[in-house]
């Protein structure tokens, strides 16, 4: 039973951290009014182009540098595209996806199945040895490889930039009203761009992870919409950097517990009332394939609740996403 | 020479498409008083104020501030010259604390880094004085300790009772008010410009706003503050000058002029236009309304318990200065608006909070303000536009079919009678394409044509070209002898004169006047709609010119 | 000194640029997927003689073609319909799988001859498309919660619901593979005798013309347009918006089921796992390019399908991966949404001494 646990808060620990990568890069755009649905597009760059360089240079460490701007090139055709031409941000968004999905198919061909030396797991200097003993968690979070660590290492960090800097906070206000940011003085386009753009690099910082980490091969789509998970997670997270670590570790649970779906099937016992009329039910919902919808329905659930609760109260999103700005002023 | 002319405007004119905004306004400020921008819809003190402020620059003119020539692009070169707007419309962020909408766009770095040029010397000092240490303190963080201290202890001092750690949306008007006013003084501005301040504000928070403007000013800011309220201005200003027309009608003291005295200087026009009114019988009564309550787009009251009717054949004219509940009351009368309260008969049925479909079906037309926003749909071509209201009627459906060649007609027909001009194809244009006049000749004719039993007008011939006024007039006059009721909301007085039965006057969403063009008095009127009350006349000190000599 | 770029807006756009720009798209993405091509040691113009005129000229290649055009033409529709009133039906390829499945367990457990089962196939499939899209609908109506979102989230929940229908309820009795049975003939889409094309393209077509003389002819098509014109004055001339945003997003969630069970019904002939055409999301340029009337969307169809049947060919023939086809996808998307700026404002680039910002203000209201 405690291997089954400790397999289960490792599997859920390892799927969380491209989530939290792209997650975190999502909600930066989005705060500042952005839309991203490129994402996908963006973690597959990311992936690819970390991929190929970590097999021609053998260091994987520049490979994910490569990756991270592969990913930060693509969002600043999005940036152009949704900023400076106030195109529509999700159709742009969809064709990012598109187009990734295509040139890595394309041009990944050749290292399709191939696998690379990547990251290896380590445990942190001096109380590495320590951490990794606590129980169950220990070896979930502190055997890990290095962009695990800085992904749980940027949530912090993100949180601190949001909300203790006065770019976040320029940011986050070109997100809500850009005709008052306008107005106090601060460049909205720019503050846009630079928004745009950090999220297409963490999104290729996650592909890259993906490739030279997580699974150490390339093959096409293999973010395997994770994507758009991290999308569903920055509405989950309610736009706050310390609920995208809950939802995270939420829906890398989820996913977990698909692959040890054996190990985890619950019946009520015959005698059990309604168990004729229940059995069925409890499978029907411990389905790991119904389960894998369960992040879904969640975020759906909780986009309904915040905007229908919201009226005049708390304020559910940011309230500028999705609209396009332009000064009418001069 | 110069002690009175703290803020110098001299000779600025601004020109937009089709409208001559400020022509040659010239109007100077002392230093520590309180200065009102008096002037109806239209006359132009938004703009000279948005020239002020650097949101609009002036086609020819000058600015001084305190005998230095500005030269502003942007709002910052306002506040940067040390000149602070507060808007009608607050430029708050909800989320955001007061402290943090306060220092947004100032970039002040933590205390550690901050530029404290004293006595500091060594290694420390020179290190974060240094200019990229400073802008990467800048940026990368946030102070918000010393300036909240600071912010507080301003907001104490004036006595504001704010506490400015919370978040912007937890406040209510009157405080967002001061946040706003609070922004402006932290920035050290020494001229402060209020838009409108009282629009959104009760009769206490009025009072409270203007003893802290008195403080204000003792305390060596200067002010200047459009309203179009003669109470306010007899109430909290120094001197105040008038705008008419886009021109500066003059500047006087406050003390030495009677209400009546200001709405005249405000009003005192040509009448430009005669329009021919027959006698006509009036009949039934097409409208009733009792008490009506409604609130406007921010959730605040805007109409306070009107009661009104109109009969068929007659034209009711409603006087008020926009924003007093004119919109909404209109709105509510042909359906788009909840009401809170009170009751709407249309030819007898009660139609109070029913769809616009029930108003539309029991004969209510209607020419909203904004044409483009509401009263058209500005992509699709005129034909599409013509029939709006009427597409369901059996003239044009069957069964679920349209039928485009009687749409086409019926188009053909209103493009013709209205002398809607330049439309060869009424396929092929769109109502985009069409210019104010026109598009607004169009939107008549389709509510008229409908021969409605109540057509509520909305500032008809606004933004529209003086031979489209005419004819729209005109057209208005006609459908009164067809039996229409109409009621006519305009900004424009003698338009309501020319053409109006009766005279109603809306103000803070209440009818305080109601009068025929026979019997009342222009200067009654205006007076009404900006809230004076009837003064006893005591002879007065203008001179000739209207005051402008003597500075 | 400084560059200025002006924008104005326009107000009407020249005939030139309203007729021309999908082909400008097209030629534009032609020629930068040209280089993609040539960085593989392709001769573009080689492939694209391949993709192009061999699709075209042969008559497998048309059959294929056509084939391929079936789902596209209903997954254009399904994303059509919403957009003339505005939305944004981004889910459609969900719809379409639900449709798939649905139609699928109708065809394999309902005994009727061939010209009763299709049809109760196909309406079944629609009812589930209509359903799906059913909530995130309402929710937009009602809510104002946006569509994109919602939809797209209710295509990974089918996804997964499909996967979980293939491995049980609907799997094959006798197979341990995650797909269903074989559909029987009485349920499969028959080809037209003779030529060989398959029946599918008629009722393509056929709704094709449907839902021309919806949007044209019909009071509906009236109020839709309108409504997708300006909401605002739609509301003022009594139009109800909640009505309307149903009954577009839901026909349009209709037309995606259709395309989901064609697709079983005239191609796969099971439900598989592996089910992941992606005619949902190709759906959104094709009713982008089609944008102004149902028979362009037939054309962005088959436009698209040809593209799509060539990329194979150049897989097959010259070992290009058949992404090509995606990536050029993708460029038509890039181009069209820059092209519909360019529409829009006219671009000045001038040298200015001192940048004076003028004012094209609004002088109406308070001045």
């Amino acid at each position: 039973m405690s291997g089954l646990v400790t397999g289960l808060a490792n599997a859920t620990v390892n799927a969380s951290t491209v989530l939290i990568l792209a997650g975190l890069g999502e909600l930066i755009s989005e705060r500042s009014g952005v839309l991203n649905l490129g994402v996908e597009g963006m973690m597959l760059v990311g992936a690819l182009s970390g991929f190929v360089v970590t097999s021609i240079t053998g260091s994987p460490w520049l490979g994910l540098c490569i990756g991270i701007l592969a990913g930060g090139a693509m969002a600043l055709l999005h940036a152009f595209l949704c900023v400076s031409l106030n195109s529509d941000q999700a159709v742009s968004g969809i064709m990012l996806t598109l187009l990734g999905v295509g040139l890595t198919t394309y041009f990944g061909n050749p290292w399709t199945g191939d696998s690379v030396s990547g990251f290896s797991e380590v445990t942190l200097p001096i109380i590495g040895s320590f951490l990794v003993e606590i129980p169950i968690i220990g070896s979930a979070l502190f055997n890990s490889t290095p962009t695990d660590y800085i992904a749980l290492l940027l949530i912090p960090v993100v949180w601190l930039f949001l909300y203790k800097t006065n770019i976040g906070l320029e940011m986050i206000s070109v997100g809500e009203d850009p005709e008052t940011a306008d107005t106090m003085g601060i460049d909205v386009f720019k503050m846009r761009y630079l928004a745009v753009i950090i999220g297409g690099l963490f999104a290729g910082a996650a592909g890259a992870h993906l490739s030279l980490a997580f699974n150490q091969i390339w093959s096409s789509g293999m973010t395997a919409g994770n994507g758009w998970i991290a999308v569903a997670l920055v509405i989950f997270a309610r736009w706050e950097p310390g609920r995208i670590l809950v939802g995270a570790y939420l829906f890398g649970l989820l996913n977990a517990i698909q692959l040890y779906s054996q190990g985890l099937k619950f019946t009520l016992a015959p005698e059990t009332a309604l168990s004729g009329l229940l059995n069925p039910m409890i499978e029907f919902v411990m389905n790991p394939t119904i389960m894998s919808t369960y992040p879904y329905i969640v975020t759906l659930l909780v986009l309904v609740i915040t905007v229908v609760r919201a009226e005049n109260r708390q304020l559910a999103q940011p309230s500028a996403l999705v609209q396009s700005y332009s000064r009418e002023i001069d | 020479m110069s002690d009175d002319k703290f803020v110098r405007m001299e000779n600025i004119t601004k020109t937009f498409p089709g409208v001559v905004a400020n022509d040659s306004v010239s109007m100077s400020v002392k230093k520590g008083e309180i200065h009102g921008l008096l002037g109806e819809n239209g006359a132009g003190k938004s703009t000279l104020m948005k020239i002020l402020y650097g949101l609009y620059s002036a086609d020819e003119g000058d600015i001084w501030l305190d005998n230095n020539r500005l030269e502003m692009d942007s709002p910052q070169d306002a506040i940067d010259a040390g000149i602070g707007m507060v808007h009608q419309h607050f430029k708050l962020i909800p989320r955001l604390s007061v402290s943090k909408n306060i220092i947004l766009g100032k970039r002040e770095p933590i205390a550690a880094f901050k530029d404290n040029s004293g006595s500091e010397s060594g290694v420390l000092h020179s290190l974060t004085s240094n200019n990229i240490v400073q802008g990467l303190a800048s940026r990368f963080t946030l102070g918000l300790d010393t300036p909240e201290k600071q912010i507080q202890q301003l907001s104490d001092n004036y006595g504001f009772n704010i506490d400015v750690t919370v978040p912007v949306w937890e406040l209510g008007v009157g405080e967002r008010q001061r946040v706003e006013i609070l922004k402006a003084l932290y920035r050290d501005v020494d001229l402060l410009i209020l838009d409108e301040p009282t629009a959104v504000l009760t009769p206490t928070q009025a009072e409270r706003l203007f003893e802290t403007l008195k403080t204000l000013t003792d305390e060596g800011l200067t002010v200047i503050i459009i309203t179009h309220k003669l109470d306010e201005i007899k109430e909290v200003t120094d001197r105040v000058t008038v705008l008419r027309d886009g021109r500066d009608i003059g500047t006087v003291e406050t003390s030495e002029q009677t209400s009546d005295d200001l709405a005249r200087m405000m009003v005192g026009r040509e009448v430009l236009f005669n329009v021919d009114k027959d006698d006509v019988s009036v009949g039934e009564t097409v409208l009733n309304v009792s008490s009506l309550r409604t609130t406007n787009d921010r959730g605040i009251e805007a109409v306070s318990g009107v009661d009104m009717s109109i009969r068929s054949g007659e034209i009711v004219g409603l006087a008020g200065v926009s924003g007093n509940g004119q919109k909404e009351l209109a709105e509510s009368l042909v359906g788009v608006r909840e009401t809170l309260g009170g009751s709407i008969e249309i030819t007898g049925d009660d139609v109070t909070n029913e769809s616009p479909n029930a108003f539309i079906n029991n004969g209510v037309s209607f020419v909203p303000e904004d044409r483009h926003r509401d009263g058209c749909a500005g992509t699709l071509s005129i034909m599409h536009n013509a029939v709006m209201k009427r597409y369901a009627d059996s003239e044009f459906s069957d069964g679920f079919k349209l039928n485009y060649e009687a749409m086409e007609e019926y188009a053909d027909t209103l493009v013709e009678e209205f002398d809607v001009r330049g439309i060869k194809n009424v396929r092929e244009i769109n109502a985009g394409e069409l210019s104010g006049g026109n598009l607004q000749k169009l939107i008549l004719a389709r509510e008229m044509l409908r021969e409605p039993d109540l057509l509520v007008a909305n500032q008809p011939t606004r933004g529209v070209d003086v031979g489209a006024i005419e004819f729209i007039r005109e057209r208005l006059v006609a459908q009164r002898k067809s039996g229409t009721g109409v009621l006519l909301l305009s900004e424009d007085l003698d338009e309501l004169f020319d053409l109006s039965d009766r005279i109603l006057t809306i103000y803070q969403g209440e009818i305080v006047h109601e009068t025929t063009p026979e019997e009342a008095d222009r200067q009654r009127i205006s007076l009404e709609m900006n809230g004076g009350k009837e003064e006893v006349k005591q002879p007065t000190q203008i001179a000739a010119d209207g005051g402008r000599s003597g500075f | 000194m400084k560059l200025n770029v002006e924008l104005t807006p326009r107000s009407n756009i020249p005939t030139w640029m309203a007729y021309g720009t999908p082909v400008f798209t097209i030629l534009a993405a032609l020629i930068v997927s040209g280089f993609a091509l040539f960085s593989l040691g392709v001769n573009p113009l080689a492939a694209y003689n391949i993709m192009f005129v061999q699709t075209l000229t042969t008559s497998f290649g048309i059959t294929n073609t056509l084939v391929k055009a079936v789902p596209l033409i209903f997954a254009g529709l399904a994303v059509y319909l919403p957009l003339k009133a505005r939305l944004w039906n981004i889910g459609a390829e969900g719809q379409l799988i639900i449709g798939a499945i649905v139609g699928t367990a109708v065809g394999l457990s309902v005994s009727l001859p061939i010209y009763a089962l299709l049809p109760l196939m196909f309406v079944t499939g629609g009812i589930a498309g209509a359903m799906w899209i059913a909530v995130p609908a309402w929710l937009r109506a009602r809510y104002g919660i946006n569509e994109i979102i919602t939809t797209l989230l209710f295509v990974f929940i089918a996804q997964s619901l499909l996967n979980y229908v293939v491995r049980g309820p609907l799997q094959a009795a006798e197979s341990n593979f995650p797909q269903s049975a074989s559909l029987p003939t009485a349920a499969t889409l028959p080809s037209i005798p003779i030529i060989g094309f398959p029946s599918g393209v008629l009722l393509a077509i056929v709704l094709v013309a449907v839902t021309y003389a919806i949007i044209n002819y019909t009071r509906l098509g009236y109020e839709i347009t309108f409504m997708g014109a300006n909401d605002n004055a739609a509301e003022h001339a009594g139009m109800s918006k909640l009505k309307i945003y149903l009954i577009a997003l839901m026909a349009g969630g209709a037309m995606a089921g259709f395309a989901g069970i064609s697709e079983i019904s005239g191609v796969e002939g099971r439900l598989r796992a592996s089910f992941d055409p992606g005619y949902g999301f190709t759906a959104v340029p094709i009713a982008l390019l089609g944008r102004n009337g149902a028979f362009r969307v037939l054309l962005a169809a088959l436009f698209f399908a040809v593209l799509f049947i060539g990329g194979s060919s150049i897989e097959t023939s010259l070992g290009v991966p058949s992404a090509i086809t995606n990536v050029m996808e993708a460029l038509i998307i890039l181009f069209l949404i820059t092209a519909e700026f360019f529409k829009n404002y006219r671009v000045g680039l001038s040298l200015d001494q001192t940048p004076t910002p003028s004012a094209p203000g609004d002088p109406e209201g308070d001045v």
